[in-house]
């Protein structure tokens, strides 16, 4: 079967039209999975039975497949009462599987302050809370502006997943188109061409932010 | 004002600290009164520091008693923040927050720890930094001031906190030479105007101009405490006169 451009050209709209769908679960996805991966990395750090039950989380959220935690929720979660849309259980598997991964490039990024800032806030009297807004967070972002961006592309690229809990999203869509005319090539070329522009600007997003975050001034 | 407070402002009580087996301080009993100046001196590892950063608990001691003003420091971290709000420090890496401007660096506690109104803070900063002769930098952040300026600045951020008692880890020790005389000016001006003060640092001419006493501790030990002329002149101890005899 060869690619027919016209026909490539009429499904274009139609899985276009979901791809709100798709940037509303990369948009909240990175944002619950950053903040859920700070507040992991802060929990790990702040005793000991901290450290040992976000290790232990971190380390099970990483070594379990996303696919398997998204069916968890979607099939698992209703046995015990909690029925909710498809959507909202892909985000928040999104969010959850890529939190594990975002902890530990925190935890990177604040291993990489000098003690001596954690020093004199604290001299200063600063509260654990403050010492954390206004003193480790914003340096901690400078430091891991491209790492962390890394895995907010990699987000993007995980959400045709949500296809396989029903939740209409281009994958799902090009999926419909494949199964009503029995041809494949044009849906799913069409639907990687969307995803590799969306990547490509995405990334390019993350260098013009970190180039902006290594001119800022630092310490010398 | 002043004769509210008490008139001993630090009180140490044979305190000793551990690093896991390793003592690094032992025995040691200080009394500071208020508006006292004090030098303490002594070769690298001797515990001068440790000594200093227990006073506001950047370190916490394992035996014996350190009360600061009327606050004796414990593990109740009420205590702790306390302490810390009255008593300001700087660091030899000076340690300002690179992320913030000067300003920004000066009313960051201000406002969040003393509950000012951000006009009051800045306020009082400019007229910190006004002291401490750099107000021109205000609105900089401090990677584009020079070791010096930058030192100047954290002297000015810890007096904005209005502390009561000021303590100094080797200031002037990652100082370029040319840059040492502007921050000690700035801490003999502080001196004079009353402020208690504990030094570590190594600048005989700043502990006689300043100190009221100095203090030579060597081994996690106080060694010997002296008026500053008769410490420089007419050392007692082995060790204080060793110690002398290689950097002077």
């Amino acid at each position: 079967m060869t690619f027919d451009p016209e026909f490539a050209l009429s499904i274009l709209p139609r899985i276009l039209s979901t791809i709100t769908t798709t940037l509303f679960a990369t948009i909240i996805g990175c944002m619950g999975a950053a903040a859920l991966g700070f507040l992991w990395e802060i929990v790990r750090r702040s005793s000991k039975p901290g450290r040992y039950t976000m290790r232990f989380l971190i380390d099970f959220i990483r070594s379990t497949p996303l696919l398997v935690q998204i069916y968890f929720f979607y099939f698992v979660l209703p046995e015990y009462g909690l029925t909710l849309p498809g959507l909202v259980v892909g985000v928040l598997a999104l969010s959850l599987y890529y939190s594990g991964y975002l902890a530990e490039v925190f935890k990177g990024g604040i291993d990489s302050i000098p003690a001596g800032q954690f020093e004199a806030a604290k001299a200063l009297g600063l509260s654990r809370l403050q010492l954390i807004m206004f003193v480790i967070a914003p340096q901690m972002l400078r430091n891991v502006a491209a790492p962390m961006g890394n895995y907010f592309v990699s987000l993007l690229k995980a959400t045709p997943y949500l296809a396989i809990i029903a939740v209409p999203e281009m994958l799902s869509v090009a999926l419909e188109i494949a199964s009503e005319t029995f041809r494949y090539t044009e849906p799913m070329t069409v639907v990687g061409i969307i995803f590799l522009t969306l990547a490509l600007c995405f990334s390019g997003l993350v260098k013009v932010i970190e180039s902006r975050l290594r001119l800022s001034p630092k310490a010398g | 004002m002043q004769s509210a407070l008490p008139p001993i402002a630090v009180a140490l009580s044979n305190v000793s600290k551990w690093y896991g087996k390793f003592q690094v301080l032992t025995d040691i009993n200080l009394t500071v009164k208020r508006g006292e100046k004090i030098v303490i001196c002594g070769p690298s590892g001797s515990g001068k520091s440790t000594m200093i950063r227990c006073i506001n608990r950047l370190e916490g001691h394992q035996r014996g008693k350190i009360v600061v003003g009327d606050t004796e420091l414990t593990n109740d971290l009420k205590k702790v923040d306390e302490v810390r709000r009255d008593v300001g420090m700087v660091f030899q890496h000076f340690n300002l927050f690179p992320h913030l401007t000067i300003l920004q660096n000066c009313t960051l506690a201000p406002i969040w720890v003393r509950k000012m109104s951000r006009r009051d803070a800045e306020e009082v900063a400019m007229d910190y930094l006004q002291r401490v002769k750099i107000p021109e930098q205000a609105h900089k952040y401090p990677g584009q001031l020079s070791g010096g300026q930058q030192q100047r600045v954290a002297i000015a951020r810890s007096l904005c906190m209005n502390p009561k008692i000021m303590l100094f880890d080797e200031p002037t020790s990652a100082l370029d030479p040319e840059m040492v005389k502007e921050v000690l000016d700035t801490m003999v001006s502080l001196a004079s105007d009353g402020m208690t003060m504990l030094c570590v640092t190594h600048e005989m001419g700043f502990a006689r101009e300043v100190a009221d006493r100095v203090i030579f501790m060597d081994a996690g030990q106080i060694v010997e405490t002296n008026a500053p002329e008769a410490f420089f002149s007419t050392p007692q101890h082995p060790r204080s006169k060793l110690f002398l005899s290689q950097i002077l």
